[in-house]
């Protein structure tokens, strides 16, 4: 095993932030939407902190597409450009996740400091971070405060529809966070992804010699 | 109007003594004919000869209709009017002396006489006489009710007061017909205050105005009115009520300040492009006859029927511009005026932001009738959950109560879809155990094979090289 720096310190606060953030979002975002099935804090005070670790994360948002808009580590983001090649790595990644996997084979896909994603994760963490999280924060902000954005608001169809908008991607983010923290036990180790996000180092199996 | 102060005209002598004495004495007489006239109440020889027969007890006239007209005027009250310095002819114009009281005239009824009278009342007060003719009073009486008021019904023209005289709060014209409310009134913060601190608490114009009245559920006058004397509560609303705008937009002050009231969501029908809540047209109802046909089952329209009825207005040239805003108002003008103090307004969120909140459980749908006044429909509760009614009411929403319950489904969905992703992949990993193992067992010994085999090649090579 030979271990790789390939999450630089702004990506590791950024991610632990935003993982942590997110989690208290869907928290306290279930007992504003819930409020006759959880009695955990005070409807008010789960708005109030609702509102603020909002702003905390679109301003976390910043440090993320800060970093990679003005660094070269961008290029682990590059998008395949040649539909056949990405959809054959996405295949590999497919069967190797469901198939592969359960007959110990190695993982297709070999990171390294400049191309750290496999075609999915390329694919799905350029769709959720460029598309899906500024939406989920732009709709979160005309919620935030709805007379101040009342235009936008109706332009946007309604204040019911901005918050249908956000609540379904509340419900995409619930999923997709259950996925994400289990794929991420598929290491070598089951923590061994979760500790490499912490020391920014990762475990990869040496190449193998033809 | 004739008076004694002509006295003071008097025809001035061509000498400049003479003139100034003549001047002298003309201002002398005058300040006593003044005098003399205030001590009088003013009033000219002509309204004192209609006073000495009208101020008698008992003079009145049977009508055609069989009412009885008291003619009775007390000249002490007529004095102390703010009519004082009008003759009676000045309104009653159209009498003449020489036959008033000789030759019987005939008239309807009371109503007929004073909608005659009201006319004189334009010529002095003009501007408050315009601001009436747009009120919801004067539109009952255009379409022909008999019991909408006129200006005679609320000022006596022979005893009206000062406005800036604060009276009793019962001698208010408007407790005649709307009873239920003053009693309610004469009970809240608003009502208790005017009585123990007279004028500094709002009576009815204060909040509804005197002339210019609308009904109160249309609109946002009455809610600008509450902002006119407590400017600071927006303010003071911000600093605890997120989203404190929205709040002020979407509901109504008695709300939460009426804290005993029954609550209701007003779907109102709004027309985007000109601004305003759509009114039915004058000779063309639409409403009554589309709500009936819609809600056959009368039990209240629902998505469906909401939806397609919107459609039709949007027909009649709405383009697309027909929209539901929706309000959370009290449900009827008593609970409106059953204010309480601040300390007992509802500041307790789950009051609304819970499912099945009593507020939500009474939807209306409301136009402005024709004579401005709310024609309502019921709607059912459910549509305010309902994916399908998300374009219909898509400018009303209260998180928790009025959440859309197949979000939920989809909620409960994805997270037990997303747990059985894991599930599901460690029960066939744990399931390819044994294949996994024996697949590693042969990938170790065929490693181990090649190593030897190249192990063994190597030690060939190296005996050939010997």
């Amino acid at each position: 095993m030979e271990k790789l720096y390939i999450h630089p310190l702004p990506v590791r606060l950024w991610h632990w932030t935003n993982a942590f953030g997110f989690l208290l979002l869907i928290a306290t975002g279930m007992q504003i939407r819930y409020l006759d099935l959880i009695h955990l804090i005070p409807f008010r005070t789960a708005v109030v902190l609702h509102n603020w670790i909002g702003f905390v994360l679109i301003a976390n948002f910043f440090v993320w597409f800060g970093f990679y808009l003005f660094s070269d580590k961008i290029k682990v983001y590059h998008p395949e450009l040649s539909p056949k090649k990405y959809f054959q790595a996405s295949f590999r990644q497919i069967q190797f996740y469901g198939y592969g996997i359960f007959r110990g084979d190695p993982n297709p896909h070999h990171p390294s400091a400049y191309k750290k994603f496999n075609a999915l994760q390329s694919m799905l963490y350029q769709i959720i971070m460029l598309l899906l999280v500024p939406i989920m924060f732009f709709t979160g902000l005309l919620l935030w405060d709805v007379g101040r954005f009342t235009s936008i608001v109706e332009a946007l169809g309604g204040v019911r529809v901005v918050d249908t908008v956000h609540v379904l991607l509340f419900i995409v983010f619930c999923g997709f966070i259950i996925v994400h923290v289990y794929l991420a036990s598929l290491g070598h180790t089951a923590s061994a992804h979760f500790k490499a996000m912490i020391t920014g180092y990762e475990d990869v199996e040496d190449e193998p010699k033809h | 109007m004739k008076s004694s102060c002509t006295a003071g005209h008097m025809t001035l002598s061509s000498r400049p003594m003479s003139l100034i004495l003549t001047g002298m004495l003309a201002l002398a007489l005058s300040l006593i004919g003044l005098t003399a006239h205030a001590a009088e109440g003013e009033m000219s020889k002509e309204s004192k000869a209609c006073l000495s027969c009208h101020d008698k007890e008992g003079v009145a006239k049977t009508l055609e209709s069989g009412e009885v007209l008291s003619l009775n005027i007390s000249t002490q009250a007529y004095t102390e009017s703010m009519h004082k310095k009008a003759d009676c002819e000045d309104c009653h114009s159209n009498l003449d002396s020489k036959t008033h009281g000789k030759v019987k005239t005939s008239i309807k009824d009371k109503r007929e006489f004073t909608l005659g009278m009201r006319e004189s009342c334009r010529d002095c007060h003009k501007k408050k006489f315009t601001e009436y003719e747009d009120s919801v009073h004067a539109a009952q009486v255009k379409a022909g009710s008999r019991k909408a008021p006129i200006c005679s019904d609320c000022h006596n023209p022979h005893t009206v007061r000062s406005t800036k005289i604060v009276g009793p709060i019962t001698e208010t014209p408007c407790a005649k017909c709307h009873q239920d409310i003053f009693k309610a009134y004469s009970k809240d913060v608003h009502g208790q205050e005017r009585i123990a601190k007279g004028i500094s608490a709002p009576l009815c114009a204060g909040c509804h105005q005197a002339h210019a009245v609308k009904a109160a559920s249309m609109g946002d006058g009455v809610k600008d009115a509450c902002l006119a004397c407590h400017k600071e509560a927006i303010n003071q609303h911000k600093d605890w009520l997120p989203n404190t705008a929205r709040h002020f937009d979407a509901i109504s002050c008695p709300v939460c300040h009426a804290p005993d009231a029954a609550r209701r969501v007003n779907l109102r029908l709004y027309d985007s492009t000109a601004k305003r809540q759509v009114a039915e047209k004058t000779g063309v109802p639409k409403f009554e006859t589309r709500t009936d046909a819609a809600d056959t089952k009368a039990m209240g329209l629902d998505e469906r029927a909401l939806w397609s009825l919107l459609k039709e207005f949007n027909q009649d040239g709405g383009d697309g511009k027909m929209l539901l805003r929706g309000r959370l108002e009290v449900r009827s003008g008593v609970e409106a005026h059953q204010l309480s103090e601040k300390s007992k307004a509802i500041k307790d969120c789950n009051t609304c932001h819970k499912q099945g909140a009593a507020a939500f459980q009474s939807v209306t749908l409301t136009i402005a009738g024709p004579d401005g006044r709310p024609l309502r429909h019921g709607v059912q509760n459910e549509v305010l959950n309902s994916l399908t009614s998300m374009e219909s009411v898509r400018g009303f929403y209260a998180i928790g109560s009025t959440r859309i319950k197949l979000l939920d489904y989809l909620l409960i969905l994805v997270f037990f879809g997303a747990l059985s992703v894991p599930l599901a992949h460690m029960t066939v990993k744990r399931l390819f155990k044994g294949v996994r193992e024996k697949l590693e067992a042969e990938r170790l010994a065929a490693a181990q094979n090649a190593e030897t085999q190249a192990s063994t090649g190597n030690r060939q090579k190296d005996d050939a090289s010997k």
